[in-house]
C-alpha cells in the first residue's frame, strides 16, 4: 500500500490499488525466446535422487516489483524436491548470486519444506489434499521458509497436470515411514563421496570424552560426573548414550524410572552453580506408586540439596509457562503475515516465452484474499496484526524466563533445575538461551553448534515430530527450534559484536531444518538415529551409514559464500590475560549481585551520558521498572539484576542480557521478509552500514599488512573479508537474499491526484478555475 | 518510530565566569546557606541567569532515589544531585535540566491523593510533598521534598517555578539571556551556516543550485509584502518586482510562489500559499500569477499539500499520544505496546509524509516536472514536504552543512511559526510539525545510513534544541520577529548554528562510536548524483516493523 506510485491512502483509509503500467522491453523477450528454444535447463539430481513425475509448459509467476510476468518451464517432482526448470535462472548467473545454496536452488522446494498447497479452481482458492476429483488451473505452494510459488497449469497437458499435481500432493502430504526419508537413499548413494570437514570442531556429544571435555571446560567436574549407564540405550531410549549427573547420584537411580526424575546436568556457571534438567515422572493415579515416586524424588533431592551443592530452585516449565499449543498457534498466525502471494493475474494469453503482463485491478480476477492479501494492505494495521499473533510476546517471555534463571545462577548463586514432561522442548530452549547469555563460548560458531548438539540433538528434541517431517501427526508440529532461533536472533540483533555468527547464519540454519540430507534435524532422539543407521548397516552388510551433519557448511555453500556466515565485527576474546580477566569478571559480577552498591560507588554514573547507550539504557531501565512495579509477580531481584546490567557498559565476553521491553523485540526481517520485494530497501538499512564497516576493516588490514611487510615479519594475518558484500555498491537490505528482484524495473508513477497544468492555452482556459479555487 | 528527546539540552554549555547572583536569592535562603554552598549552585549558572529559589529534594521514580537540590532560575528548573561534579569534557548538560518553555505540565502532590495541576499564575493550595515536572520532550522529573522544617522552602521553590513560567512569556522573551555575554560572544563570529538573512546568502545558494532562470528579489526587504516571508527570496528572472508584489497580493498572507529548489535536470520545486479568498484579480494580475506559477515551464504540477497529509490537529494529537506512550509512567503493557504505538497514528503520518515526498521527488527528478506545493498557510507542511523532497533528491542536502542550511532556508527563513507550533504561545495551534519532519528524516537515516553525513545524535541534538531559549532559531514565529529582535539588540542573534561548536565536539565523540566515512571519502566513493530512489523509501516500516528504539 505504501507502494509504487500510489499517492493516495493517507490516514487510515485504504489506498486505491495502483494501476500498474508495464514495461515490455522488446530485447528481453527476444533473448528469452532464444534461450528456451536453444537449451533445455537440465535437472540436477543429487546422489540417490529419483525423478518421480514431471510436467512441461508450466508457467511460473515471477514478480518483479509490481510488474509480473510468467516464465515457461518444466515442473518436476523427485523424491527430494519439487523443482521448476525455467530459464529465469539465467538472470541470476552473474557473480552477485554467489550466495547460492549448492543443494537447494532458487526454484527448488524440498519436499519437507512444503507447508501448504493450494489449487485455484475457477478463480477460487482451495487447500489441496488427498485424492482430487478435479485438477486446478493454478497451483500455489507455500513453503516453510516462507517462499510462495505460483504455477499456472493452463497450458499444460491434462495428463501431465494430473500426474504432477497428485504426485506433489502425495509426496509432500502423505504420511511417510522413517526409512523412506531421502536421508537414507542419499547416504547410501553418497557413501563414498561423503566428505567430512576436518576443520569442523563442533562437539557432537556422542562420546563420553565430549561430555568430560565439557565438564572440564565449565569446571563442573568437581561436583558432576559423566556416566555411561545408558550405553547402547539399555536404560532409556529418550536419553543419549552418555550424559552427566551429580557425582553422588547412584547409577541405579537412573534405571529406576527409565531416566525420569533424574537431575541431568546441562551447564556449570563460573561461580559453581549449575543448570540442571529433569523429565517429570510419569503421572500415576495409584496412591502406592505415587508414594514410591515421592520417596524416590525425596532421595534424589537430598543428594543435590546438601553441600557442596548450591540451593536448588525448581522451574517447572510444563505448568505456568508457555504451552506448546500456544507456540504453534502463535506461529501459524504470525507466518501468515509474510506468506504473501502475488497480486492475481489476469487471464493470460500470449505465445511469448516471457511475457510481461499488463494488468489493472479492475480487469484482474481476484483470489479470495484469505492470506494472499497484498503486503501493503496489511500495512496500516501491521502492528496490531503482529501483536495479535503474540509470537513476539512469546519470544519475550522466553527471553524473560532465561533472564530470571540467569539471575538465580549469577546473582544468587543457586542451582536451577528445569522440569518438563520429557525435558526435550522448552527445556532445550531455555537452557540453551541461558547458556548463550552466560557463556561467551556459546556465542562462537563452534560453541553455538556444540550447544545445539548438546541441548537439542542429544537432549532428545523430537525434530521429526516437531517439524512434522513425516506428516504422521499434525498435532505434534510445534516450531520450538524456530522459536529458539528467533530468540537467538534477538540477541544477535541487539548485541552484534558479541556473536561470531551472523543473522544470515541463523537464517540458513533455519532453512536447513527442511533439507533431508543432514541427519541433524531428522531424528527424534539419538537412539532413533543410531538404531536406524545400525540396521541399515547390517542389512547391506557394510559399514554403517555415514550421515552428513548440517554443521558441515561446505556441503551447502562455497567458501566464499560461507564468509557471510561469519561476523566480521566479532572480536575474539584475548587469550593472554586469561587469569587476570577471570578475576575482573568475577568482581564485576559480584557487583551485579549486589546492585545496591552501585548507587554509592559512583554517583556520576546515573546522571551523565558518558556514552551513547547509557541514556538509552537508563530510559529502558525506567520502562522496565515501571513494568515491574505494575505486576507484583516479578521479584525485585530480577528487576535489579536487569536494570543494573543494562546500566553498565556491555562486556561482550561476559554476561549478555537482551532488552525485552515492548519496542525491543523485533521481527526477524531477514528470515521473514526476504522473499517480499516490497520490503527491501535497496542500498539501505544495516547492510549499508555493514559494507562500509567492512571496507574500513579491509583498509585497516591492508595497512597492517604493509606495516608488517616493512618490518619483515613472516606472515601477515590473512583475514578473509566477505567479498560478496563489496561487489555491489547498492545492496538490498535483505542481502544476501532476494537477489531476484535486483534487475526489476520501477513502475511509472501515476499522475492521478495531481492537478497538472497544461500549456499556456490550457491555462488560459482555466483562468476562472483558478479564481474559483481562491474563492472557495 | 524515533524516540526523540531523550532529555538532554545540548545547548547549556558550562560557563566559567561567575554569574550575578540575584537579590531574590539572597533574601530567600539565608538560613540554609550552610547546607548548600551557593557557590556550588552558582557555578553552573549561565550568564544572566538568576537563581530564584531552591529546596533540597529527593529525585524519585527511578532507582536509586537521589538526594540533591531543586533549583528554579529565571529560565530553567534544574535538579542537582549531591556530589554532582561538572564534567568538563562534555558539553552536555545534566538530564535534569528543564528550560521553562520545556515544562509541559507541573503537578504538586501531597499525600496519596492530593494533586494540584499548576498552571502559570495559579496559587499553590498546600505544602507539596512532591513535585512532578513533565517535559515536552518526553521527560518526567519527580522530586520529593524533605520534611522537618524545610516545608517553606518546598513551597517557595514550587511557587517560584509557577511564577517563572508565567513570566517567561514569549512577549518579553529571554532578554536577559540574549543580552548576555554568551549571546555577544556567539554573535561576533561568522555563522557557520548561511542564515539566509542577506541577499548574498540567497545569491550564493542560487548559484550553487545553478538556478539560472531565477533571481533574488528584494521586494520584501522591509517585510511589507509579507512579514512571514524572508527579506529575500527567489523569483523567475523575467518577472519584475512590481509583478511580484502584484501577484503575491492574491495569495494567503502574501505568500506567493517562490522557488524552493532547482533540480539540475531543469525542473523546479516551488511553494506558495493558498489563493487569497477576498481578492479580485484583474487580467494583469492573473497573468502575473500565472507566469509566477509556471516560471517558464510549459508543464507544471500543482500539488495540494494538505491532501492526504494529517492536519495540524492530527499531528498534535498523535504527538501527545506518542508522548504519553513513551513516558516512564505510561500504563501500556509491553505486549500491547505495538498496537498502542499504532494507535497513536504518529507512524502513519510519517508514512504519509514520506510517501507524498517520494512521489513528488519522482516527478521532479526522473520525470523532470516542475512542482508547486500549495498549502493554505505555506508555513507548515509545505516546508516539511519541500525539505523531504530535497533530502530525497539532492545528495548535498544530506550533508551536515546542507541539512542545516536546508532547515535554515525552508523552515526558519520561510517563516515556520516555531513558537506557536511548539506551544510557546498558548494551547491553540500547537502542532510539532518540525518534530514530525525530524522523525521523517530519522526514518530515512535508518533506512539509508550510508547516505547521510549526519547521525541520529545530530537529529537528537536538533530536536532538543528547539526548546532551548538561548537560540533565536526556533523561538520566533516569523523572520520579521527574528530580525526585529536581533536588530534591537544590535547583534546578530545566536541561531541554530550556534550549535555548531558543540556539535563539532559531539561529532568528534560520535565518530568514535559510529564509524562513518568522511564527506571526502563519501563523495569519492559514490556517484554524487545518487538519488535515493523513492520507491525504496516506501519500505518504511516493515523492515523495522517493530517501532525502532533507535
Amino acid at each position: 500500500m505504501l507502494g509504487k506510485g500510489v499517492v493516495g491512502g493517507g490516514g487510515g483509509t485504504k489506498a486505491p490499488k495502483p494501476s500498474f503500467v508495464s514495461y515490455v522491453r522488446p530485447e528481453e523477450i527476444h533473448t528469452n525466446e532464444k534461450e528456451v528454444t536453444e537449451k533445455e535447463v537440465t535437472l540436477h539430481l543429487l546422489p540417490g535422487e529419483q525423478l518421480l513425475c514431471e510436467a512441461s509448459t508450466v508457467l511460473k509467476y515471477v514478480q518483479e516489483d509490481s510488474c509480473q510476468h510468467g516464465v515457461y518451464g518444466r515442473l518436476v517432482c523427485t523424491d527430494f524436491k519439487i523443482a521448476f526448470l525455467g530459464d529465469d535462472e539465467s538472470a541470476l548467473d552473474n557473480d552477485e548470486t554467489q550466495f547460492k545454496n549448492k543443494v537447494v536452488g532458487e526454484n527448488d522446494i524440498t519436499l519437507h519444506c512444503v507447508d501448504q498447497i493450494y489449487g485455484v479452481f475457477d478463480e477460487k482458492k482451495k487447500t489441496l489434499f488427498g485424492q482430487l476429483k478435479k485438477y486446478p488451473e493454478k497451483l500455489i505452494i507455500h513453503c516453510k521458509d516462507l517462499r510462495v510459488f505460483q504455477f499456472c497449469l493452463r497450458y499444460t497437458k491434462e495428463e501431465e497436470v494430473k500426474r504432477i499435481v497428485s504426485g506433489i500432493i502425495h509426496h509432500t502430504q502423505a504420511p511417510k515411514l522413517l526409512k523412506r526419508l531421502f536421508l537414507f537413499s542419499y547416504a547410501t548413494a553418497a557413501q563414498n563421496n561423503t566428505v567430512t570437514d576436518p576443520k569442523n570442531h563442533t562437539i557432537m556429544f556422542d562420546t563420553l570424552k565430549d561430555w568430560c571435555w565439557e565438564l572440564e571446560r565449565t569446571k563442573g567436574n568437581m561436583k558432576y560426573k559423566a556416566v555411561s549407564v545408558n550405553e547402547g540405550y539399555k536404560v532409556c531410549e529418550r536419553l543419549p548414550a552418555y550424559f552427566v549427573v551429580p557425582t553422588p547420584l547412584p547409577e541405579e537411580n537412573v534405571q529406576r524410572f527409565q531416566g525420569h526424575g533424574i537431575p541431568i546436568w546441562c551447564w556449570s556457571c563460573h561461580n559453581g552453580s549449575a543448570l540442571l534438567k529433569m523429565s517429570a515422572l510419569p503421572k500415576e493415579q495409584d496412591d502406592g506408586i505415587l508414594q514410591i515416586q515421592k520417596s524416590f524424588l525425596d532421595g534424589v533431592y537430598k543428594t543435590i540439596h546438601r553441600p557442596p551443592y548450591e540451593i536448588v530452585k525448581t522451574e517447572d516449565l510444563s505448568s505456568n509457562f508457555l504451552s506448546l499449543q500456544e507456540i504453534q498457534t502463535a506461529y501459524s498466525k504470525f507466518k501468515q503475515l509474510f506468506l504473501i502471494g502475488f497480486p492475481p493475474l489476469p487471464p493470460y494469453c500470449g505465445s511469448d516465452n516471457t511475457a510481461t503482463l499488463l494488468f489493472s485491478p479492475s480487469s484482474a480476477y481476484q483470489l479470495p484474499s484469505d492470506n494472499s492479501t497484498e503486503f501493503w494492505d496489511t500495512d496500516i494495521k501491521w502492528f496490531s496484526l503482529l501483536e495479535s499473533s503474540s509470537w513476539l510476546d512469546i519470544i519475550r517471555r522466553c527471553l524473560k524466563k532465561a533472564i530470571e534463571i540467569t539471575e538465580c545462577m549469577e546473582a544468587q548463586n543457586m542451582n536451577v533445575l528445569l522440569l518438563e514432561e520429557n525435558a526435550s522442548d522448552l527445556c532445550c530452549l531455555i537452557s540453551s538461551l541461558v547458556q548463550l547469555m552466560m557463556d561467551p563460548h556459546c556465542r562462537t560458531r563452534i560453541g553455538f553448534q556444540s550447544l545445539i548438539q548438546k541441548e537439542w540433538v542429544m537432549g532428545g528434541h523430537c525434530f521429526l515430530d516437531r517439524c512434522n517431517h513425516l506428516r504422521q501427526n499434525d498435532k505434534e508440529e510445534v516450531p520450538v527450534f524456530l522459536l529458539f532461533l528467533d530468540c537467538v536472533w534477538q540477541l544477535v540483533h541487539q548485541h552484534p559484536p558479541a556473536f561470531e555468527f551472523t543473522e544470515t547464519y541463523l537464517t540458513v540454519l533455519s532453512d536447513s531444518l527442511y533439507i533431508p540430507i543432514f541427519s541433524t534435524f531428522f531424528f527424534n532422539s539419538p537412539h532413533q538415529k543410531d538404531t536406524n543407521m545400525g540396521r541399515e548397516g547390517q542389512d547391506t552388510q557394510s559399514k554403517p551409514l555415514n550421515l552428513l551433519t548440517v554443521w558441515d557448511w561446505s556441503v551447502q555453500f562455497e567458501p566464499k559464500a560461507q564468509t557471510l556466515l561469519k561476523n566480521p565485527l566479532y572480536v575474539e576474546k584475548p587469550k593472554l590475560d586469561k587469569g587476570q580477566r577471570k578475576g575482573m569478571r568475577f568482581k564485576h559480577q559480584r557487583q551485579l549481585s549486589l546492585p545496591l552498591t552501585q548507587s554509592k560507588s559512583s554517583p556520576k554514573r546515573g546522571f551523565f551520558r558518558e556514552e551513547t547507550d547509557h541514556l538509552i539504557k537508563n530510559l529502558l531501565g525506567k520502562r522496565i521498572s515501571k513494568l515491574i512495579n505494575s505486576s507484583d509477580e516479578l521479584q525485585d531481584n530480577f528487576r535489579e539484576f536487569y536494570d543494573s546490567w543494562h546500566s553498565k557498559p556491555t562486556d561482550y565476553h561476559g554476561l549478555l542480557l537482551p532488552h525485552i521491553e515492548g519496542p525491543e523485540i523485533k521481527v526477524w526481517a531477514q528470515r521473514y521478509l526476504r522473499w517480499i520485494p516490497e520490503a527491501q530497501i535497496l542500498g539501505g538499512s544495516r547492510v549499508a552500514t555493514m559494507s562500509k564497516l567492512l571496507e574500513m576493516i579491509e583498509e585497516v588490514q591492508s595497512l597492517q599488512e604493509k606495516i608488517d611487510e616493512r618490518h619483515h615479519s613472516q606472515q601477515a594475518p590473512q583475514a578473509e573479508a566477505p567479498c560478496l558484500l563489496r561487489n555491489s555498491a547498492r545492496l538490498s537490505s535483505l542481502f544476501p537474499f532476494a537477489l531476484l528482484q535486483r534487475h526489476s524495473s520501477k513502475p511509472v508513477l501515476p499522475t492521478s491526484g495531481w492537478k497538472a497544468l497544461g500549456d499556456e492555452d490550457d491555462l488560459a482556459k482555466r483562468e476562472d478555475e483558478f479564481v474559483d479555487l481562491g474563492d472557495v | 518510530m524515533w524516540w526523540g528527546g531523550r532529555g538532554q539540552s545540548f545547548n547549556i554549555a558550562p560557563q566559567k565566569e561567575e554569574p550575578e547572583m540575584g537579590s531574590v536569592q539572597e533574601s530567600r535562603m539565608p538560613e540554609h546557606r550552610s547546607r548548600q554552598p551557593s557557590s556550588c549552585l552558582a557555578s553552573r549558572c549561565l550568564p544572566g541567569e538568576q537563581i530564584l529559589a531552591w529546596a533540597p529534594g529527593l529525585r524519585k521514580g527511578l532507582e536509586p532515589e537521589l538526594s540533591g537540590t531543586l533549583i528554579c532560575t529565571n529560565f530553567r528548573v534544574t535538579f542537582q544531585p549531591c556530589g554532582w561534579q561538572q564534567n568538563e569534557d562534555t558539553p552536555l548538560s545534566s538530564e535534569y535540566d528543564f528550560a521553562l518553555v520545556n515544562i509541559g505540565r507541573l503537578e504538586a502532590v501531597s499525600g496519596l491523593s492530593r494533586v494540584q495541576l499548576l498552571r502559570p499564575g495559579s496559587l499553590l493550595k498546600f505544602i507539596p510533598e512532591e513535585i512532578m515536572i513533565h517535559g515536552r520532550d518526553f521527560r518526567l522529573l519527580r522530586v520529593g521534598f524533605e520534611a522537618g522544617g524545610l516545608e517553606p522552602q518546598a513551597f517557595q521553590v514550587t511557587m517560584a517555578i509557577v511564577q517563572a513560567r508565567a513570566q517567561s512569556n514569549p512577549a518579553q522573551p529571554y532578554s536577559g539571556i540574549t543580552l548576555s555575554k554568551a549571546g555577544q560572544a556567539s554573535g561576533s563570529r561568522k555563522p557557520p551556516v548561511p542564515l539566509m538573512e542577506t541577499a548574498e546568502d540567497w545569491e550564493t545558494e542560487r548559484k550553487k543550485q545553478a538556478a539560472r532562470g531565477w533571481r533574488v528579489t528584494t521586494v520584501n526587504e522591509r517585510f511589507d509584502v509579507a512579514t512571514s516571508l524572508p527579506r529575500y527570496f527567489w523569483v523567475p528572472n523575467r518577472i519584475l518586482d512590481s509583478e511580484v508584489r502584484r501577484a503575491f497580493g492574491h495569495f494567503h498572507q502574501g505568500r506567493g510562489p517562490r522557488l524552493s529548489w532547482h533540480h539540475p535536470g531543469g525542473s523546479d520545486l516551488l511553494r506558495c500559499g493558498g489563493f487569497y479568498t477576498a481578492s479580485d484579480p484583474n487580467k494583469e494580475d492573473i497573468r502575473a500569477v500565472e507566469s509566477m506559477l509556471q516560471a517558464g515551464h510549459s508543464d507544471v504540477v500543482l500539488v495540494d499539500t494538505m491532501d492526504e497529509l494529517p492536519s495540524l490537529a492530527d499531528v498534535q494529537l498523535a504527538h501527545l499520544r506518542l508522548r504519553a506512550l513513551c513516558l516512564p509512567d505510561s500504563s501500556v503493557a509491553e505486549d500491547k505496546w505495538l498496537s498502542a504505538l499504532e494507535g497513536t497514528r504518529w507512524l502513519d503520518y510519517i508514512r504519509a509524509c514520506l510517501r507524498k515526498a517520494s512521489d513528488i521527488s519522482v516527478l521532479v527528478t526522473s520525470r523532470v516536472r516542475s512542482v508547486i506545493l500549495q498549502e493554505r498557510g505555506d508555513r507548515d507542511l509545505n516546508g516539511l514536504l519541500s525539505s523531504l523532497v530535497q533530502l530525497l533528491s539532492a545528495p548535498e542536502a544530506r550533508t551536515l552543512f546542507g541539512f542545516q542550511s536546508l532547515v535554515q532556508r525552508e523552515w526558519v527563513a520561510a517563516g515556520h511559526p516555531f513558537l506557536t507550533r511548539l506551544g510557546g504561545t498558548g494551547a491553540s495551534e500547537e502542532a510539532p510539525v518540525f518534530l514530525l519532519f525530524l522523525d521523517c528524516v530519522w526514518q530515512l537515516l535508518q533506512q539509508f545510513p550510508a547516505d547521510f553525513e549526519f547521525s541520529e545524535f545530530f537529529l537528537l541534538a536538533l530536536h532538543d534544541s528547539v526548546r532551548v531559549p538561548d537560540t533565536l532559531t526556533f523561538l520566533r514565529n516569523t523572520p520579521w520577529e527574528r530580525g526585529k529582535q536581533s536588530g534591537q539588540m544590535g547583534l546578530s542573534a545566536p541561531t541554530i548554528s550556534g550549535l555548531q561548536d558543540e556539535l563539532s565536539h559531539l561529532q568528534e565523540l560520535l565518530r568514535k562510536w559510529t564509524p562513518r566515512i568522511s564527506p571526502e571519502v563519501h563523495s569519492k566513493k559514490r556517484d554524487p548524483h545518487t538519488i535515493l530512489n523513492p520507491t525504496e523509501i516506501v519500505g518504511i516500516l516493515k523492515g523495522r516493523a517493530e517501532g525502532d528504539l533507535g
